[in-house]
């Protein structure tokens, strides 16, 4: 399984959009079908309520969760049963309003994670959007989804968690989750229940009508956001259609649309940017889905930006995180932050390795 | 259950045994668990070993499940080993007391000769923890064999682990033949051909030394021979790794001789001391550094060794390696203490400091400044002043954070000698700068700072100096740079009371402005700021000043603040129904409607927080 072949080894300076390339969709193992988590099984038709009961409990998860401490699989069971609960009332561009902090890709990174809300503030006290790819790659991909999403179930309206192409049942197989789920509890069940629960993310969302966020890019069968509410998102990651492309393109130099070198989703010029803006009356495109050294990025002259919040992605890229916050009044800052701190490390200047001793 | 009967050759009647089959059946699990093919399986089961011992008593464990056990470990994985030897060490209970406890030194001799560290080290610990429980006999029968069989095998791996074994032993073999018999034969460790041995050995020296130390009249001058020789092996030895290892041995036997008020050998033990501080191997001089401290408290009722050690030190110093620098700049307080005599530290010591004060390595000036301070209380006041006090105030001008982070966090015992004005013209600037560095950290750590200097310098100065800065940190971009500020300003008030905050921080804050406070970031935190000092000052202040504010809030656009207001509410209302009489009206007719209000809110945060809020006002009106 050759995993670490997207980290860029090409100089991040010249190249600041350096897309994480190597998924390749069209090498897609096959999924196991059949079988389900059955965490759908008795959808409710109306919005969870939380009770003190559940307060209490999801609480008492997010503490645990909170000290990279795993939930039983009872537990995890339970909290996708909630979260289907919450998210399938949500829309394919469900609605946030200002102020709100957007962030990128953590990518199981839980420790990187935690640094971020020091940086931007705890949830409740502050508003979150995440536009996705939350497991595979880092160590701590089920601490990392477990902890949004009992998040996302506790204050359903102070966070908003948007599906990344990593969201997926067939990409998890390759890229680290599924393995990971398999390590920590022993039985694909967890992953079985998070990839079923992935189905009900939303995959877009509007900030207060003025900036659309979602994973990947634009679509060429897309061309209003009113198109992208008529979708039926409750599936896996189609292969190809728009759904697809929003959770996988990337924005491109060259105008008009390209073919991914991803094999999903397409790339798209700043005349599509723009055109697409334009007619949805937006002020900007947020989204996800590529590294980029400094955290956050610019591109087709300021009508897209690129965030990305796992600092030192995969452990080794030596790329910065960032964050965008959005005040009430739509003014932009982003904040960029280096790895977390691990306590307790050596602070030798030399060291010498231990075989040596 | 039928399988394990037939075949398998580890036999074990568990589960078909005569009496109580059906109490073991649990125990039958376990051991097939033992048995399991998947290693997990195989773990967990060994770490459930008592169980199974406290179920087949003391007979069988000995009869069938320790025989099982010597077998298992001759035949598995490294990682049921590693809990096997663990396991073995706590087994002298289930197997019917000590007099049966050479039963388990089989299986742990095996475990002992592995080649895997993990298991080698569990294995050693459990034996010495079994010999504490054995008798003279047993121990001269069982386990001092089982020392020489290891000490004596073909592979490095059982010597490294004899090596461990000694100290269980040394000191209770009270006849002189005997003992000196082991310390030959550990004499052959430490010459052993293969390093890791040697390693081992003179790791494990120093701890033999001081049981001499604990027994000082136990060893005699033949024992001592020996030890010298071990000692100058060591010394003399080809590998760095084994050679550095020395400076603690040689720390021992300081200690042994000592106590024993024997200084025939002291002039001896000094040129010792010398050759290793100044060893060709960076290494070695390294320990020496490290150790420095130990190593000169061991000379320090001779003042003529205690001057012969200043030159080498200071050679440690001047080091051409970065970290034996770093390891002596640490040292030279502790050293000048043991000194005593402060022109000696004027004339020596100053200059040194001096010099590491501008050392090129920023890890060398850390450490240094993470002592230096200690130095002043050692100097005449004047000398203080003249020589230390400048050096430090370069060196909280210095381009590393770190230093000066450290001289800052040990400021008070300068300020106990010589009173903090020499310094603070420089400190403000140092603290400036710390308070604006790009790493949030950095900034973080000097607002950590800022209660302990307050205290240090006094309500005049600050209010003159740091005033504004403890402000202007409430409007960092970094959330927590924000809290620590709020935690900060709370700790002030606690410091220099309610009237200095309601003129210096609260009337300063609720004048903030107001294009600042556009956003819902500075909003909330001027409002976590004000809710923090609720605690910490008079009610008057809270309801004319704080309490107006939070009002004002109660109707902000944003919930995040509508739901913060209502956790506001809860902690005025804690802070004022210590005085209810006064404060009933108050809380009954103005907050509490509020949070009614809030608890109607649009917003299923803020609805949530006022229900909470109301609930704990009551409990706290009630």
């Amino acid at each position: 399984m050759e995993v670490d072949s997207d980290v860029p080894m090409r100089d991040a300076v010249d190249e600041p959009l350096d897309p994480t390339l190597d998924e390749d969709a069209r090498a897609f193992p096959a999924v196991s079908e059949g079988e389900t988590s059955g965490i759908a099984d008795h959808k409710s038709n109306k919005p969870l309520e939380l009770t003190k009961g559940s307060i209490g409990q999801l609480d008492k998860w997010i503490e645990h969760l909170g000290k990279c401490q795993i939930l039983s699989e009872e537990d995890v069971s339970s909290l996708c049963k909630m979260a289907v609960d919450v998210l399938q009332f949500e829309e394919n561009v469900q609605p946030v309003s200002v102020p709100v902090t957007i962030c990128g890709d953590v990518h199981g990174q839980f420790h990187d994670l935690i640094e971020l809300f020091k940086i931007g503030g705890p949830c409740p006290d502050t508003n979150y959007l995440f536009m996705g790819d939350y497991v595979d790659r880092g160590y701590y991909s089920v601490e990392t989804v477990s902890y949004l999403v009992a998040m996302k179930v506790r204050y359903p309206k102070r966070i908003t968690i948007l599906r990344g192409n990593h969201e997926s049942r067939q990409i998890t197989q390759v890229y680290g989750f599924y393995d990971e789920c398999l390590r920590k509890y022993g039985s694909a069940n967890v992953w079985k229940m998070f990839t079923d629960l992935f189905d009900y993310f939303p995959i877009t969302a509007l900030v207060d009508n003025k900036i659309f966020c979602l994973h990947g890019g634009l679509s060429p069968m897309i061309e209003t956001v009113d198109q992208v509410r008529e979708l039926n998102r409750i599936q896996e990651v189609p292969h190809e259609g728009p759904m697809c492309d929003l959770l996988w393109s990337d924005p491109d130099d060259r105008g008009g649309w390209g073919i991914s070198p991803r094999g999903a989703g397409f790339t798209f010029g700043q005349d599509i940017s723009e055109q697409f803006n334009h007619t949805n009356d937006l002020s900007l495109i947020a989204r996800a889905h590529q590294l980029v050294m400094e955290g956050y990025a610019w591109s087709h002259q300021q009508s897209v930006v690129t965030i990305f919040s796992a600092p030192n992605y995969c452990y080794r890229c030596g790329n910065q995180a960032a964050i965008m916050e959005v005040d009430e009044n739509h003014n932009r800052q982003f904040l960029q932050y280096e790895p977390s701190m691990r306590p307790g490390e050596p602070t030798v200047s030399r060291k010498t390795p231990d075989y040596f001793l | 259950m039928s399988g394990e009967k037939d075949g398998s050759e580890k036999k074990i009647k568990a589960g078909q045994g005569s009496a109580g089959s059906g109490d073991l059946y649990p125990l039958a699990l376990l051991m097939d668990e033992l048995k399991h093919d998947d290693i997990a399986n195989r773990v967990e089961a060994m770490k459930k070993l008592d169980t199974i011992a406290l179920a087949l008593g003391p007979q069988r464990t000995r009869d069938e499940l320790v025989p099982f056990l010597t077998e298992v470990s001759q035949d598995d994985e490294d990682e049921v080993f590693a809990v096997l030897a663990e396991q073995l060490g706590k087994f002298v209970p289930f197997i019917g007391g000590s007099k049966f406890a050479t039963l388990l030194l089989p299986a742990l001799e095996i475990l002992a000769s592995t080649e895997e560290t993990l298991v080698r080290d569990r294995a050693v610990e459990s034996l010495n923890n079994i010999a504490q429980e054995l008798s003279e006999e047993q121990l001269f029968h069982d386990f001092i064999p089982l020392i020489e069989h290891l000490a004596t095998a073909e592979w490095f791996s059982s010597k490294v682990s004899s090596c461990g074994l000694f100290k269980s032993v040394l000191a209770r073999a009270k006849d002189d033949k005997f003992r000196k018999e082991l310390l030959a034969l550990y004499l052959q460790l430490v010459q052993d051909d293969t390093p890791m041995v040697r390693r081992a050995a003179a790791k494990n020296l120093p701890t033999l030394i001081d049981l001499l130390t604990q027994n000082p009249d136990l060893s005699t001058a033949e024992d001592w021979d020996y030890i010298s020789n071990m000692f100058q092996k060591i010394v003399a030895d080809g590998q760095d790794s084994v050679k550095f290892l020395a400076v603690e041995i040689l720390i021992s036997i300081l200690k042994f001789f000592n106590k024993k008020k024997d200084t025939t050998h002291s002039r001896d033990l000094l040129h010792s001391s010398i050759q290793l501080i100044s060893d060709e191997a960076w290494r070695v001089r390294y320990m020496a550094a490290d150790r420095f401290d130990a190593l000169a408290e061991e000379f320090s009722s001779n003042p003529k060794f205690m001057e012969e050690l200043v030159g080498p030190f200071l050679s440690l110093c001047e080091d051409n390696e970065s970290d034996v620098r770093k390891a002596a700049a640490k040292q030279i307080p502790r050293f000048s203490e043991l000194l005593g005599d402060s022109q000696v530290i004027v004339k020596s010591m100053l200059p040194t400091i001096q010099n590491l004060s501008m050392d090129e390595s920023e890890a060398v000036r850390a450490s240094l400044a993470s002592e230096v301070t200690n130095l002043a209380p050692l100097l005449p006041k004047k000398e203080a002043v003249d020589s230390l006090i400048p050096i430090l105030l370069n060196m909280l001008k210095d381009e590393f954070p770190e230093v000066r982070l450290n001289i800052i966090a040990k400021l008070k015992v300068v300020n106990d000698v010589v009173g903090i004005d020499p310094l603070s013209e420089s400190l403000l600037p140092a603290i400036t700068e710390l308070a604006k560095d790009v790493n949030w950290r950095v900034r973080m750590a000097i607002i950590d700072y800022i209660p302990l200097l307050a205290e240090q310098l006094g309500v005049e100065f600050f209010d003159k100096q740091l005033g504004d800065l403890c402000l202007s940190w409430l409007w960092d971009t970094v959330y927590s740079i924000r809290m620590a500020a709020v935690a900060n300003l709370k700790k002030l008030t606690e410091t220099f009371g309610s009237d200095w905050s309601r003129d210096e921080i609260i009337a300063r804050l609720l004048k903030s402005d107001s294009q600042l406070l556009e956003n819902f970031v500075y909003r909330i935190t001027l409002l976590m700021a004000l809710t923090d000092l609720v605690p910490v000052v008079s009610p008057k202040v809270v309801t004319e000043k704080i309490l107006p504010f939070i009002d004002h809030l109660a109707t902000d656009g944003v919930a995040n603040i509508r739901f913060n207001v209502a956790k506001s509410y809860a902690v005025v209302v804690k802070s004022l129904s210590k005085d209810p009489t006064k404060f009933s009206d108050l809380i009954n007719n103005s907050i509490i409607p509020n949070l009614k209000k809030l608890s109607q809110d649009s917003d299923v945060d803020v609805r949530y927080y006022a229900e909470q809020s109301i609930e704990e006002c009551k409990s706290y009106l009630a």
